[in-house]
């Protein structure tokens, strides 16, 4: 377990528990409720940063489908993050997000920061996953949480 | 040089940018210093470029600052073609 003034690395925030595959959501709010809970479940947030999230995209609007295919959803560290975390859906079908260039929506990350440090290093590795089309299809195919984070440790060796 | 990366909240979006910034200007052999920003910071942060998406450049658009619009947050190649020709022109 790391320490509070330490760097995670990704695969220290981002553990089977919070992979769900093949989630049906019938639309963005849905995807973040999906994708909140498991930070909920793991005791990384308080119940507030699920509809702080949801308010977020209200406000910011859809561009946090960064790269095609993928959401990167996440409140800010004042509205109920407890530690830095992590949270990964596939999603089946894809959810249309309003994101002319990058819909629809076929993986969803979801994180909590407690500032813009300590989760630096995690979200590196996650960019070198985010530019590697062929392990964004491999993950989409994945069939266990194992099999994913195989996939993402493979992609992203450690810095 | 003071490159700006904007995204709604500054914590997640935006330094993703900042890392494919500085990978090309790194392999470009450029220096710039670049910096993250949420939109609320971004209206008032002095800046020679801002980097963000098509819904925040709208936001930004007015500031007078050349505003490099992107698509896809991790691709160098959509990065290099759009942000270096403003480089070279500085």
């Amino acid at each position: 377990m790391a320490s509070s003034d330490e760097l995670f690395q990704l695969k220290e925030l981002l553990t089977p528990a919070a992979i769900r595959l093949h989630v049906a959501a019938s639309d963005p709010a849905q995807v973040i409720r999906e994708a909140g809970q498991l930070l909920l479940t793991q005791g990384a947030i308080e119940e507030r940063y699920i509809e702080a999230m949801q308010q977020a995209l209200q406000t910011y609007g859809p561009y946090m489908v960064i790269v095609p295919g993928v959401a990167l959803l996440h409140a800010r560290p004042s509205d109920g993050v407890k530690r830095p975390c992590m949270s990964l859906l596939t999603l089946e079908p894809p959810v249309s997000f309003g994101n002319e260039d990058n819909d629809p929506v076929k993986i969803a990350i979801a994180f909590g920061a407690v500032d813009r440090q300590k989760h630096l290093q995690a979200l590196t590795m996650l960019t070198q996953l985010l530019a590697n089309e062929q392990a964004l299809s491999a993950i989409q195919a994945s069939t266990s949480a194992e099999e994913v984070m195989h996939i993402i440790a493979a992609a992203s060796p450690a810095a | 040089m003071k490159i700006l990366a904007v995204c709604g909240m500054g914590f997640g979006s935006s330094l993703v940018l900042r890392m494919t910034i500085e990978d090309v200007l790194k392999a470009a052999g450029f220096k710039a210093q670049v910096v993250v920003s949420d939109i609320g910071t971004a209206r008032s942060e002095q800046a020679d470029i801002i980097v963000t998406s098509a819904e925040f450049a709208r936001l930004l658009a007015d500031r007078g600052i050349p505003i490099v619009v992107i698509k896809n947050y991790v691709d160098r190649k959509e990065m290099k073609e759009k942000l270096l020709p403003l480089l070279k022109g500085s």
